[in-house]
C-alpha cells in the first residue's frame, strides 16, 4: 500500500482539474433529495453526502431504537459555513427511509448527531441514551478521500473563470501560444522539484518538462515567472532562468539572469478604449486577495478601480502571450482548499 | 452585441464595486514578501528545553519548547490545514498492509547547520530514542523503516506532532544539530541587572536564518526569543514596538482587546482538570468522586473566572481532535451531589477533614481555578482545602488527595493522546486505551471508560492566544501547534495592517490574517 506525499493528496499535476471542496458538497446535497441510489453502508464513503446515509442507517440499525426521534444537530460553526444545513435534512430523510420518525416533542427520545472535521478526518457521530445504555454510532470521512466532481472547469463566467487547478504549487501561468492552440502553461513546485506543464483547454496536462535536473530551484517567496513565444519557453526563478522548447522535451539549459520582474500587467477591452491593469491587493499567504483593476496611466491616488475577490492571496498576474490581451491569468491558492488555482479573468463588456 | 461606452461603463459597474483606493502602495502587481528584519518573541515561561528527548507528554513547557524547536529541527512529515501530509525530510512513504512497517525515502540535499549531509542513519538515530516502546527504526542506504509490533495506521499523525523531530546530537553539552529554517546562534541564560542585582535579567535565545536551507531562506534574517518576561511587561513591549510576537495567558486576552492589541487564538490546545490521587484513600470512593464532578460549575469558570476565553470542557480529547467530544456531557447537579455526599461516612475525606488540592505552578490562572474548585465543593458540602505550592506533595499538612494540572495536546493522532493520558492517569480502565485501533468507537469507549472512572475530571480547556504586532505578515500555525516562522515576514511599509482580533482556531479563515 503505497501512502506517499504524491499519493497523499487528492490530485497533481498530471491530474484534471479540481472543484473547490466547499462547492462540491453544496452540489452533493443539491442532488441528494432526489437521489434514489442504494447506499452501501458497509463500504467506506467518499462523500459527505454518503457518510450521512451510512450514518442514518447505522442509526436505524441499533437494536431497540425506536421513534419518534428528538434530533439535535452539533456542528463547529465555521466548518458550518462550509455545509450548511442540508446535511441535517439528508439524514432526516434517511432516518425517516428507516422508520424512524423525527419529531419536536420534548418527551421523545434524544439524538444528538455531530458533524465534525478533525485534523485529518470529517467525523459524523451520532449517540443517544437507550435503556441507561450510551448507544454511538460513527462514520468517518478522511478528508483527502472525498471524491472529486467530474466537471473540472467551471462555467464560464464573465469575469472569473476557473481553468486549472492543483493540489501542487503553481508559482506563475501564462496562455500558450504554441501550435496546439488554446490551453496554457504552469510554472509548479513539485515534491520532485520545479516543472512546467503545458495544460490544454480542457485542463489536461500535456507535457510536463522538469527544470530540477538542470538545477533551477524554487524560492520560499513564490516568486517565478514564465514567458511563452510559440514554442519557446522560459521560466525565470531564483535568479537564473531556464530556456528549453517543448518539441525538445527534457533538454533545459538554465543560466543565471539579473532577474527583471514582469511590469504590470495591462488588458484592453474589446469594447471601449481604455487600458486597465491588474494587480493583486494583498500582501499576505493566509488571507482572501482583492484583484485590483484601474485604468492604466490614471493618477494613482484617488484612481476608480474595480475590485474582484479571490478564494485566497494571489501569486501571480499574467497576460503574457494572450492574443487578444482582453484576458489575463490570475493564479491564488484557495484557503479553504490549500489548492493552486488559476482564473481566466475577462475585462467584459455589458452584462 | 455592439457595445456603447455608456453601457460598457454600466456593465462593468454592475459586475465590480468602484470606489476610492489609497494607492500609495501600488506598485502595479502583487506585492511580494520583504526579505530582512529580526522578529523579537517574547515568552513567558522561564525556561526551556531544546532537546526533545526531555520534552515530557502533556508538559506545558514542552509545547513552548516544541514551538522554538520547530526553528530548528523538522520532521519527516508534516500535516497541513487541509488534511494532507506534506513531505517535509521524507519525500515518500509507504507501508504495508498491516500498517506495522513504514518506509520513508529521506530528502537528498538536506544540510544540518554545520553543512555536513543528513543521512538515513541521522534520522533513525534521532527517532529512535522518541518513538514509544515497541517501535523500533532501521535504516538503508537512502531510507528509513519503522517497524511496529502492532498496526500504527496513525503513524504519519504521530509524526507530525509532539517530539519527533530529526536531530544530530554532538555529543556532551553540544547543542543539537538539525536542518531547520533557523540556527541557534546564542543562547543567554538569566543574568543577574546591573542596576539590581536582586532581580534576574531574563534568558534569551537568538536564531538566525539558515542561508542553505533546502526549502529556501527563511524571509527574516533572525528571531530573538526573551523568556520569563512578565505577561502585563509583554503586553506593553507589544504595544511600544518592542516585540512583534508575544504569549497572552487568557486572563488578559481581554485586556489585549481592550488595548485594540492584534490577538490570534488557536483552537483549546490545554486542558485543565482534577486528577484524585492516592494521598488520600477516600479519594479511591466513587461516590466522593461523583460528588465532586457533579458539584463543580464548569460554565461559570469559562465564561467568568476566565472571561469567556476558555471552553468549559467534559472530555478528555478535545471536539477538534476527536470529533465526538459533544457527546459527552455532565451537567452540573448539586442536589445530587448532596445526596451523594450525604451517603457518604462523614469523616472521610471531603467531610471532616478537607480534601487536600495541589496546583500546578502555571500562575495565578490555575490558583483561581483552585479556589474556584473548592467553592464549588463546598456548595456540594464537600470541603476542599488548597495546598500551598511549597507543601505540594507531602507537606505538613499531610499528602494530598486532588491534583490540578495541565495538559497540553501534542500530538495530532487521538489514539496516542488518549493513551498518553491513561498513562499520565495510570488507571487501570486506561490500559485498554493501548490499542492499536484507531476506529472512532473504540477511542469513544475507551475515552467513556476514562471518564467513566472519574480518575480525572476535565474543567475548562484553554486556547492559545498570540499577541502580534501590525507588520507582521504570513503568521501562520501547523495543526500541531508550531508556528510557521520560516514564512514570516515584517512590512516596514506604511499599510502595514491595522489592529484587531482574529480568532477561532489555526486554520483557514480563523486565527490572525490581516
Amino acid at each position: 500500500m503505497i501512502s506517499s506525499a504524491q499519493n497523499a493528496v487528492r490530485r497533481n499535476l498530471d491530474c484534471p482539474p479540481l472543484v473547490v471542496l466547499s462547492l462540491f458538497i453544496l452540489l452533493l446535497f443539491a442532488t441528494s433529495g432526489t437521489s434514489g441510489q442504494s447506499v452501501n453502508s458497509g463500504g467506506s464513503p467518499t462523500t459527505l453526502d454518503e457518510a450521512v446515509q451510512q450514518l442514518a442507517d447505522r442509526v436505524a440499525g441499533i437494536p431497540n431504537l425506536r421513534g419518534p426521534l428528538r434530533v439535535q444537530y452539533f456542528q463547529e460553526a465555521p466548518f458550518a459555513a462550509e455545509t450548511g444545513k442540508d446535511w441535517e435534512e439528508s439524514f432526516r430523510k434517511g432516518l425517516e427511509k428507516s422508520r424512524l420518525a423525527v419529531t419536536d416533542d420534548a418527551g421523545a427520545n434524544l439524538l444528538r448527531v455531530g458533524l465534525a472535521e478533525t485534523p485529518t478526518e470529517v467525523v459524523l457521530s451520532a449517540g443517544i441514551r437507550l435503556n441507561e445504555k450510551e448507544e454511538v454510532r460513527f462514520v468517518t470521512v478522511t478528508r483527502t478521500a472525498f471524491a472529486l466532481p467530474n466537471a473540472a472547469v467551471s462555467p464560464v463566467r464573465v469575469e472569473q473563470q476557473l481553468v486549472y487547478q492543483s493540489t501542487e504549487r503553481i508559482l506563475d501561468a501564462v496562455f500558450a501560444t504554441d501550435d496546439a492552440g488554446a490551453g496554457l502553461v504552469i510554472l509548479a513546485d513539485r515534491a520532485a522539484g520545479l516543472a512546467v506543464a503545458r495544460v490544454d483547454g480542457a485542463g489536461e496536462v500535456k507535457q510536463t518538462v522538469s527544470l530540477a535536473g538542470a538545477g533551477a530551484r524554487a524560492s520560499r517567496d513564490n516568486d517565478g515567472e514564465l514567458a511563452v513565444h510559440a514554442n519557446d519557453v522560459e521560466a525565470v526563478i531564483g535568479g537564473k532562468a531556464c530556456h528549453f522548447t517543448w518539441a525538445a522535451g527534457q533538454d533545459v539549459a538554465c543560466h543565471s539572469v539579473k532577474v527583471v520582474r514582469r511590469g504590470a500587467t495591462v488588458v484592453k477591452p474589446r469594447c471601449g478604449d481604455g487600458s486597465w491593469k491588474l494587480a493583486g491587493e494583498g500582501s499576505d499567504w493566509f488571507s482572501p486577495d482583492l484583484l485590483q483593476v484601474v485604468p492604466d496611466g490614471s493618477a494613482r491616488k484617488g484612481s476608480t478601480a474595480l475590485l474582484s475577490d479571490f478564494p485566497g492571496p494571489i501569486v501571480s498576474v499574467s497576460a503574457g502571450g494572450e492574443p487578444n490581451a482582453d484576458s489575463a491569468l490570475v493564479v491564488t491558492r484557495n484557503l479553504r482548499t490549500g489548492n493552486y488555482e488559476v482564473y481566466k479573468v475577462t475585462l467584459a463588456c455589458g452584462n | 452585441m455592439r457595445c456603447t461606452r455608456s453601457r460598457w461603463l454600466a456593465g462593468i459597474s454592475a459586475l465590480a464595486i468602484a470606489l476610492t483606493l489609497g494607492m500609495a502602495g501600488w506598485v502595479g502587481a502583487t506585492k511580494r514578501p520583504r526579505y530582512g528584519g529580526t522578529l523579537r518573541v517574547q515568552l513567558h515561561v522561564a525556561s526551556l528545553s531544546l532537546d526533545p528527548r526531555e520534552w515530557k507528554a502533556g508538559s506545558v513547557t514542552a509545547a513552548d519548547s516544541e514551538r522554538l524547536a520547530s526553528l530548528v529541527y523538522e520532521r519527516l512529515v508534516t500535516l497541513d490545514e487541509f488534511g494532507r501530509f506534506q513531505a517535509v525530510l521524507a519525500t515518500e512513504w509507504s507501508h504495508d498492509g498491516a500498517a506495522r512497517n513504514w518506509q520513508f525515502k529521506i530528502r537528498s540535499g538536506v544540510k544540518f547547520s554545520d553543512s555536513s549531509a543528513l543521512t538515513a542513519k541521522d534520522v533513525a538515530a534521532a527517532l529512535q530514542p522518541l518513538l514509544p516502546a515497541g517501535q523500533t527504526i532501521t535504516s538503508s542506504e537512502s531510507s528509513v523503516t519503522i517497524h511496529s509490533p502492532r498496526a500504527v495506521p496513525d503513524l504519519l499523525q504521530q509524526l507530525a506532532s509532539g517530539r519527533y523531530f530529526v536531530f544530530r546530537a554532538q555529543g556532551g553539552n553540544a547543542p543539537l544539530l538539525g536542518t531547520g529554517p533557523f540556527v541557534l546562534a546564542e543562547t543567554t541564560p538569566p543574568t543577574p541587572s546591573e542596576m539590581n542585582p536582586s532581580v534576574l535579567k531574563p534568558a534569551r535565545m537568538k536564531f538566525r536564518a539558515n542561508e542553505e536551507h533546502w526549502a529556501g531562506r527563511p524571509f527574516l534574517d533572525g528571531v530573538d526569543v526573551t523568556l520569563g518576561d512578565p505577561p502585563l511587561r509583554q503586553i506593553l513591549n507589544l504595544q511600544v514596538g518592542r516585540a512583534e510576537v508575544i504569549d497572552i495567558p487568557p486572563d488578559l486576552v481581554r485586556k489585549a482587546h481592550q488595548e485594540n492589541l492584534r490577538v490570534w487564538s488557536s483552537p483549546p490546545e490545554t486542558l485543565l482538570a482534577l486528577r484524585f490521587d492516592d494521598g488520600q484513600p477516600s479519594t479511591q470512593d466513587a461516590r466522593l468522586r461523583e460528588a465532586l464532578d457533579l458539584a463543580l460549575d464548569r460554565q461559570t469558570m469559562a465564561s467568568v473566572l476566565l472571561q469567556r476565553q476558555a471552553q468549559p470542557a467534559e472530555s478528555l480529547l478535545p471536539q477538534w481532535l476527536s470529533g465526538y467530544a459533544f457527546l459527552f456531557g455532565s451537567a452540573m447537579n448539586l442536589d445530587r451531589a448532596k445526596e451523594l455526599r450525604a451517603a457518604l461516612p462523614a469523616n472521610v475525606a471531603g467531610g471532616a477533614e478537607p480534601l487536600r488540592m495541589r496546583v500546578d505552578a502555571v500562575g495565578d490562572l490555575m490558583k483561581l481555578l483552585g479556589e474556584r474548585v473548592a467553592i464549588n465543593a463546598r456548595q456540594g458540602n464537600l470541603s476542599v482545602q488548597l495546598m500551598p505550592h511549597a507543601a505540594s506533595g507531602t507537606g505538613a499538612t499531610g499528602p494530598a488527595g486532588l491534583h490540578l494540572f495541565a495538559w497540553h495536546y501534542d500530538s495530532l493522532s487521538p489514539r496516542v493522546q488518549l493513551e498518553e493520558m491513561a498513562q499520565y492517569l495510570r488507571a487501570e480502565a486506561g490500559s485498554e486505551a493501548a490499542n492499536e485501533s484507531t476506529n472512532p468507537e473504540k477511542l469513544f469507549a475507551d475515552e467513556q471508560r476514562l471518564l467513566g472512572t472519574r480518575q480525572m475530571l476535565p474543567l475548562v480547556a484553554l486556547p492559545e492566544y498570540v499577541g502580534l504586532a501590525s507588520n507582521v505578515r504570513n503568521w501562520s500555525v501547523a495543526p500541531s501547534g508550531e508556528w510557521r516562522l520560516a514564512d514570516v515576514w515584517l512590512d516596514s511599509g506604511e499599510a502595514a495592517a491595522s489592529n484587531g482580533d482574529s480568532s477561532g482556531g489555526r486554520n483557514g479563515a480563523q486565527g490572525v490574517h490581516p
